[in-house]
């Protein structure tokens, strides 16, 4: 059994678009909180509790977003107070609210999406569309540290011949411009040689293929349905209940439809929790039997 | 397609994926959510446009060593977002476009976008970027004579192109926000990314003046000398 993120990347991708999608196109101010919910804590799950100045960060995006739209926006009937003849009205405040849970949550629910695919999973996903693009792709992602690497030996070599001072802005800048002329030559002339290597042994003659850890386990199968059906009865029963933010804040009444729609999306948001929870369970028990 | 094996099913997918389920996914989502139509028609379309684009690139014979070399900018594009304030990035779309066509222009700014965006923070703005980074660099390809010609069309065509894609990129996240685009909340999008959008015209500005030149020997060198 694997936990919820060593999932093939398709049934992961496919299930964070599920879930921001929903939070993401709906005002519905229920679904809204439990997607804020269920991705930060999905988040806190994969990263622990570190970098809170991150999460500090989004707190005050949260409190901005929240703010903007009644300083701009007066529709609305009940008037809280007013601000330079303008009303402040808590009809524009509610809206503000659900756009920022709204933000927030697809935000979080990013984070944690760019936290699972690492390049192996990229490459796998979108490779998909073509072979050429996941060439470039592979090629490119490869070159990120290599150049960090290089430019840090080109720096430091020119340093040792004298050539790099550091006592103003400009001779900093100078410095710089140097070191990135330096590499960018190396950087082209390094990528004709790796083409011509690639095709001397035969690149593009044949058909491409792959190869990836990646299958379709039937658990895989079982997390991409699972996704886009609860994804589905939650947007079916979102489109039951009616939100109406002006001129008054309006909830039409809970029916049958808008709850079963509230648990699937309750359901989905857990699934990676439950996931992981379970693989760490059976972890537990199997060293312990050891 | 990785999982499919078949080269026909995987013709067939290529254009039934951009020109039937996205559309038909949008249609629904606007059935479903009224007040999010505006962001869900432009956000299908930012979607169509780059699946058809990349679909198209394998068909056509690119060859590898311009695939590595845009491999190279896109390279130098993420590696350049890590440089504090000032971005590098539209300024080397720019020049490769200019340099190695528009086609591989628009790639070096679709992939830097989506590529660097793991570094950066992967949104739901990331179609939008890569359609506005990979539509500059196209552009810049088709005005390449002018833009060589020029040092100071250049320079303004980089300080033009960086608030165009300051102003553009407001314009959705007005439409994240709320229902449709109201100028109030544009406006103060505008002002509050109003240091953004002067530092993106700027870096662009400088980087083009400076880099321009240079990089572009460089790129033509490497053309020259091993025709690419």
């Amino acid at each position: 059994m694997q936990g919820f993120t060593e999932r093939n990347p398709i049934s992961v991708a496919v299930y964070f678009l599920a879930a921001a999608g929903v939070a993401m196109f709906s005002m519905d101010p229920v679904l809204l909180a439990v997607s804020l919910c269920g991705a930060v804590g999905l988040f806190l799950l994969l990263d622990g509790l570190g970098s809170l100045r991150s999460h500090l960060w989004m707190l005050g995006l949260f409190l901005l977003s929240a703010v903007i739209n009644p300083l701009t926006y007066h529709n609305g009937r009940t008037v809280l107070l007013v601000v330079n003849h303008n009303p402040i009205t808590l009809e524009a405040c509610l809206y503000g609210l659900a756009a920022a849970g709204m933000i927030v949550a697809t935000l979080y629910w990013f984070r944690s999406f760019s936290r699972i695919m690492t390049g192996d999973r990229l490459l796998y996903l979108l490779g998909g569309l073509s072979p050429g693009l996941a060439l470039v792709i592979s090629m490119a992602l490869r070159y990120v540290p290599l150049y960090g690497r290089q430019w840090r030996r080109v720096e430091e070599t020119q340093r040792t011949l004298g050539l790099y001072r550091e006592e103003n802005a400009v001779d900093t800048l100078r410095g710089k411009a140097r070191v990135f002329s330096a590499m960018t030559t190396w950087a082209l002339e390094n990528g004709v040689i790796t083409a011509d290597s690639m095709a001397a042994r035969g690149y593009g003659t044949g058909r491409r293929t792959h190869f990836t850890l990646f299958r379709f386990r039937a658990d895989d199968i079982l997390l991409l349905v699972l996704s886009l059906v609860l994804a589905g009865v939650s947007l079916w029963g979102a489109a039951g209940r009616t939100v109406q933010y002006y001129p008054v804040f309006c909830l039409s009444p809970l029916t049958g439809r808008a709850l079963a729609g509230y648990l699937a999306y309750g359901a989905l948001v857990l699934l990676p929790l439950i996931l992981q929870t379970k693989e760490a369970i059976a972890w537990h028990f199997w060293s312990w039997k050891k | 397609m990785i999982l499919i094996k078949s080269s026909r099913l995987r013709a067939v997918l290529r254009w039934l994926i951009p020109l039937a389920a996205i559309p038909l996914l949008v249609a629904a989502g606007v059935a479903l959510f009224p007040q999010k139509q505006h962001l869900l028609v432009s956000l299908g379309v930012a979607v169509l446009a780059l699946v058809l684009f990349l679909c198209g690139f394998e068909r056509r014979q690119t060859g590898s060593r311009r695939m590595v070399l845009a491999a190279v900018i896109i390279a130098l594009c993420i590696a350049g977002r890590f440089i504090p304030l000032v971005k590098p990035v539209t300024a080397l779309t720019i020049l490769a476009g200019m340099y190695l066509g528009g086609e591989t222009g628009f790639l070096v700014g679709a992939l830097s976008a989506v590529l660097s965006n793991f570094y950066f923070g992967q949104g739901p703005w990331t179609p939008f970027q890569m359609l506005a980074w990979g539509m500059i660099g196209l552009s810049a390809g088709w005005l390449c004579r002018p833009l060589k010609k020029s040092r100071l069309l250049l320079a303004f065509y980089g300080l033009l192109t960086g608030v165009a894609y300051s102003l553009m990129m407001d314009v959705w996240t007005v439409l994240w926000y709320d229902s449709g685009l109201r100028w109030e909340l544009y406006r103060s999008a505008v002002v509050a990314a109003l240091p953004h959008t002067a530092l993106y015209g700027v870096s662009n500005l400088l980087f083009l003046w400076l880099l321009a030149k240079p990089v572009g020997r460089k790129l033509d060198r490497v053309k020259l000398k091993y025709g690419v």
